[in-house]
């Protein structure tokens, strides 16, 4: 314990680039920039416009993903349910669209608030029943995606608005329309962790809960609007993919639990509450593209992507565990 | 002897846990009452034998659970030991009894996996869990292209099909029992059983009182990734093909059936009986919704409901009894 | 004495949880300008009292008065607004936000929705200079030493601006001077004008620092805020525990074995220890005595194998030894450990008596398949129970429902069981009631007798003058002395006392 003193001076020490290259998204950054020039060298294609359209779609909504489960990991929980939320979102919004003609604005708000819903009852559950997040949101996430399948019968709606279809395609030059609304909500994410008091109080909750809650901090105020904030970066991200896809898919969300912990862990996040690094975040959401476009590019067989993406998840954690024990010796 | 009159000591002590049985029975008269064909023998030897595969999955997240432990990879084991099993009978004509003990084997492979890389890493085991499932399947997609396995020996496929005793009971449920009795006498009778729950309970004093954590650990998940492997060639048995839709279901179940059946989320209890009964609860509800004709779509509603249900009802009731345990 | 206003009122609370009354038609009356001392024994009622007045718990009966006026607490939020300031036992900062966000936590809100880190930041620059840290409050709080972890504690209780400040065992954690610092702001407090609830079991710190003193004893009020100059310390002890105690002298022991069974040679370990050697003989207490945070606990972790060795070597009979784990202490070496936190390292809270203290011979007694017979297990566990009378309803109990006391005392039969030949005790009797205590004191006394070598380490100066042969004074990880004991409290104590100047 009294080792930690000499801490202070030492942090001091360091030079500007020392410090970039051990903070979590300077590291990421290096990371992507050197994937990036590897595989524009190795394939031509890598960075023409389409390709770059690709990838940058494709972050959009990881990011989303991304953020969904961080505010949640930032008060030391979790949310299984985010793939649920986000898959039944796109079917109702789509829905109203495809069956009953409603206007996109109309149909969007409705998708948001039954994100926000969805995030609002996982809060409510977990500081009711004081039951641990993680089986709370195994139950949810079950109740979200029976109803998606219940309503639906597993069947797409391939009938929504020609805009939504259209929004998912459109771009300026490379840039994805998309990647607009990612932008707009990594900027509110920012202002809302760095500035907002209720953010501020979010992260507080997370780094030491006692200590939040005698100095009046609303610790379960704070888990609830974490998981509706989760909620609604979920509900973004399913009506986003469903844009992206041009049909309402009930099958949107299933495949996104990996890549929602693999996000944020990636960027940083530690699983015990207390901290979200955006940039983090959104560099890793680029990394986890980056590699997902390279395999195609070199056509690697898509079996072995999976395989591939649990191992850079692992080779993750485990760098950033002993990264985090040096920093700590 | 003395195991029986012990089991039925503890089932004195906890008559609350009666709870599931009669809310179990009160789902079987329903049924009976609503869904046509469901007292059907046929009925219910599919219900029993997918009930028992239930179970099993229960039982290797509950072994996980005891020792404070996830693993999110049992869907991904159990997949992969059974295609492999299915491949070793069907490709190299392995007779079933061998495959099926070298299928386990590959599950206690995978769980060392999982283990050592928990122990050494020191990082939470639902993230390691989570990427070597992802490792796991991929592995099986990439060596099997993910085609599934039909041409199965008679022998293997009998262990689903046919009758016991005469009555509509698989050889699959007597399998299951019989990998309960083991785990009931494990936990409750033997050193190894008390060393997990210990560590389950507080690690960090289990290690202050001289019990070799990792080596427990890392043993739990070998019995996990056996018991999962168990539950994947069941599952193959059931289906009579060893195919990668195995285990893509099974997240929910692994936890639900334990949390059922009373096991506690956080480590350190179990009830194996408990375990039996969750599974038979939740094979109960998926059989019988679907024969209601009710959009089978919907089953997934009613497993996450009555999880909430039981582990809500169990918090209240632990409340319950903490008022009421005033000496 | 002049006539002061009365600020706080708690008025005939009463607390029950499941199994214990907490508190028993407790009242208690603060004024103004005044440091009100709340003392009492481990389990009087003092933290539930103060959890009650700042709103984590609510009373099943009673009322609180502020200024005269009765108001409900349903979270420390209306306390918080109610101008009452609350700093905890445990650690109460945020590791992750810079000083001056926690120095200002509970008016992050001041301004509106959006957080003012301009304005935050000078005023925390204030509140840091008043309290003599002179680092920048955009620091990381996780960055700080603890020693300065505990100065932005203060300046955010400064920060507060409280008309009531109450303090939980504030200096549990600090040396002799940052408590000196510490007592020297809250009186500045006082005479501005504060009212301060200080909560201690340290009897020097109530005559060195409080002006009126409420005692509490079993959830009851014993005596109600008195001056402290009508006090004096047996008084206070007899209020306390209920009658006068009278401390014996143990008898002699047998004389120690000829040869040492431990020997420490120049231990540097890397969670501390700097050169610490030591040896301990069977049949001997050997006292290590230190401030918390002098290394003593960690020095006892390097010995059983709980952390690494970088430097010189433990040796067992004569022979070097490899411990690398608690296990290999145990089942190799015979050597034993009780944890000074008994509820996160030395016992399994939610398992009965007989799993806690057979855990140590599990594998002793497990017959074929590793199978243990419940009667064995039984009558060993047994025997421990009745030998160190340990007050249980049955053997089958959870360890959490039984006492502190009889809790310690399960602590120390695992070891028992297992028949360690060296035993090193941590912190034996924090938080336990002097008949414990002393009863403690009477079994290690015992075990050594019968030829156990025990390594006590204690920060209680009474205790180890009391039991130990020798005494070792530990000091900013390093051993700063060895003496041997005359048993003679005030000579022994004045040595200890300039070693450690």
């Amino acid at each position: 314990m009294t080792k930690r003193k000499s801490d202070l001076t030492k942090g001091r020490g360091r030079s500007a680039f020392q410090k970039f290259v051990s903070s979590d998204w300077g590291r990421l950054l290096v990371i992507d920039v050197v994937a990036v020039a590897i595989m524009s060298m190795v394939s031509k294609e890598y960075l023409s416009t389409f390709n770059l359209f690709v990838i940058t779609r494709d972050v959009s909504t990881m990011i989303l993903i991304g953020f969904s489960q961080a505010i949640v990991l930032a008060i030391g929980q979790m949310n299984l349910s985010l793939g649920a939320i986000g898959g039944l979102v796109a079917v109702t919004s789509g829905g109203l669209m495809a069956m009953w003609g409603w206007p996109i604005w109309l149909a969007v708000l409705v998708g948001l608030l039954i994100g926000v819903l969805a995030g609002y009852l996982n809060g409510m559950l977990i500081v009711w029943t004081g039951i641990n997040s993680f089986i709370i949101t195994v139950a949810t996430n079950s109740i979200f995606l029976g109803l998606n399948l219940g309503m639906t019968h597993a069947k797409p709606f391939y009938n929504i608005s020609a805009t939504v279809k259209a929004f998912g395609q459109a771009r300026f030059g490379f840039f994805p329309y998309m990647g607009v609304v990612t932008i707009i909500l990594i900027v509110l994410m920012v202002i809302l962790l760095k500035y907002v008091v209720f953010g501020r109080q979010i992260l507080a909750t997370g780094g030491n809960w006692n200590a939040a809650e005698i100095s009046g901090v609303p610790v379960k105020r704070s888990v609830v609007l974490a998981h509706i904030i989760s909620g609604f970066m979920a509900a973004v991200a399913g009506m986003l993919w469903m844009s992206q896809l041009g049909s309402a898919q009930p099958m949107i969300g299933v495949s996104w639990l990996l890549p929602s912990f693999a996000i944020p862990i990636i960027g940083g996040v530690a699983l015990t509450g207390g901290g979200a690094s955006i940039g983090g975040i959104v560099l890793a959401a680029f990394l986890l593209s980056i590699i997902q476009s390279a395999l195609v590019h070199l056509q690697v067989d898509p079996y072995y992507v999976q395989f591939l993406l649990g191992l850079l998840i692992l080779s993750a954690v485990v760098l950033n565990e002993l990264g985090g024990r040096r920093r700590r010796a | 002897m003395g195991i029986i009159s012990r089991a039925f000591k503890n089932i004195g002590k906890n008559w609350y846990r009666f709870g599931l049985f009669f809310v179990t029975t009160a789902f079987w008269l329903f049924f009976a009452w609503r869904a046509t064909g469901f007292l059907n023998s046929f009925n219910i030897f599919t219900l029993l034998r997918f009930a028992s595969v239930q179970v099993m999955v229960g039982f290797a997240q509950m072994i996980a659970l005891s020792a404070a432990e996830m693993d999110l990879s049992v869907g991904a084991i159990g997949a992969g030991v059974a295609m492999f099993v299915g491949a070793l009978m069907q490709l190299l004509g392995v007779p079933y009894p061998l495959a099926i003990l070298l299928g386990m084997l590959l599950g206690a492979t995978a769980g060392f996996v999982n283990g050592i890389l928990v122990v050494k890493t020191k990082i939470n085991s639902f993230v390691i869990t989570l990427a070597t499932s992802s490792m796991f399947s991929g592995i099986m997609f990439i060596t099997t292209k993910a085609k599934a396995f039909t041409v199965l020996p008679q022998g293997f496929v009998d262990l689903s099909r046919v009758w016991t005793f005469g009555l509509p009971i698989s050889p699959l449920v007597w399998i299951m029992l019989v990998v309960a009795i083991v785990l009931y006498f494990v936990y409750s009778a033997t050193s190894l059983g008390r060393k997990i729950l210990a560590v389950g309970a507080n690690r960090r004093a289990a290690e202050m009182s001289g019990l070799r954590s990792s080596k427990i650990r890392i043993t739990v998940f070998v019995l996990v990734g056996i018991v999962a492997g168990m539950a994947g060639i069941m599952d193959a048995a059931r289906m009579e093909s060893a195919g990668p839709i195995i285990g893509t279901e099974w997240l929910l179940t692994s936890f639900a059936v334990p949390a059922i059946g009373g096991t506690s989320i956080s480590g350190g209890n179990v009830v194996v009986f408990g375990t039996v009964l969750g599974g038979i609860l939740t094979g109960t509800i998926t059989n019988g919704v679907l024969l209601m004709n009710v959009s089978n779509f919907f089953v997934n509603f009613f497993l996450g409901l009555i999880l909430l249900l039981a582990v809500g009802f169990d918090r209240l009731q632990k409340a319950y009894r903490e008022r009421t345990s005033v000496k | 004495m002049k006539q002061r206003e009365a600020v706080l009122k708690a008025l005939h609370i009463n607390k029950a949880f499941p199994g214990v009354q907490a508190l028993d038609d407790v009242s208690l009356t603060l004024q103004q300008g005044e440091i009100h001392a709340l003392i009492g024994e481990n389990g009087a009622g003092k933290s539930t009292l103060i959890k009650i007045i700042s709103g984590l718990y609510q009373p099943d009966e009673g009322d609180i008065l502020i200024e005269g006026n009765k108001v409900r607490f349903s979270s420390p939020r209306d306390s918080v607004g109610a101008g009452v300031g609350f700093i905890p036992q445990e650690r109460n900062l945020i590791p992750d936000f810079t000083i001056g966000e926690n120095v200002l936590l509970e008016r992050l809100n001041q301004s509106g929705a959006f957080v003012h880190y301009g304005k935050i930041n000078a005023e925390a620059k204030q509140w840091l200079s008043a309290v003599g840290l002179e680092v920048s409050p955009k620091v990381v709080v996780s960055e700080l030493s603890p020693a300065q972890m505990q100065l932005v504690e203060t300046a955010k209780a400064l920060a507060l601006q409280s008309k009531i400040l109450l303090l939980d065992e504030p200096t549990a954690s600090l040396t002799p001077h940052e408590v000196e610092f510490l007592f020297s702001v809250l009186r500045k407090l006082r005479d501005s004008g504060v009212a301060l609830l200080f909560v201690t079991h340290k009897l020097e710190e109530v005559f060195a620092l409080c002006d009126t003193v409420t005692v509490l004893r079993d959830g009851h009020v014993v005596s109600q805020s008195e001056p402290i100059e009508a006090m004096d310390r047996d008084r206070l002890i007899s209020l306390m525990i209920g009658r006068k105690y009278v401390v014996t002298q143990l008898p002699s022991k047998p004389p120690r074995a000829k040869t040492p069974i431990l020997e420490a040679v120049d231990i540097y370990s890397d969670i501390g220890s700097e050169g610490v050697s030591l040896e301990l003989y069977s049949g001997e207490v050997v006292g290590l005595y230190g401030l918390v945070g002098a290394g003593r606990t960690e020095f006892a972790r390097a010995l059983i194998g709980d952390a690494r060795i970088k430097q010189g070597e433990v040796l067992v009979e004569g022979k070097v030894a490899h411990i690398k784990s608690v296990a290999d202490a145990l089942h190799r070496y015979s050597i034993g450990y009780v944890s000074e936190n008994r509820k996160m390292e030395g016992l399994i809270l939610a398992h009965s008596v007989v799993s806690n203290i057979t855990i140590t011979v599990w594998d002793k007694i497990a017959k074929m398949l590793g199978v243990i017979r419940r009667t064995e297990e039984k009558v060993i566990a047994g025997k421990f129970v009745k030998r160190l009378d340990i007050k249980t309803p049955s053997l089958e109990q959870m360890v959490m429902y039984l006492s502190g006391g009889n809790q310690q005392k399960v602590a120390l039969a695992k070891w028992l069981g297992a028949n360690v030949k060296i035993l090193i005790i941590d912190e034996p009797t924090i938080g336990i009631d002097i008949k414990t205590k002393y009863a403690l004191h009477d079994l290690i006394w015992d075990l050594s007798a019968n030829g156990v070598a025990v390594l006590l380490i204690s920060s209680d100066m009474p205790e180890v003058i009391r039991l130990s042969d020798r005494l070792l004074v530990m000091k900013e990880q390093r051993i700063v002395g060895k003496l041997e004991n005359s048993h003679m409290y005030e000579e022994m104590s004045q040595k200890i006392g300039t070693l450690l100047a």
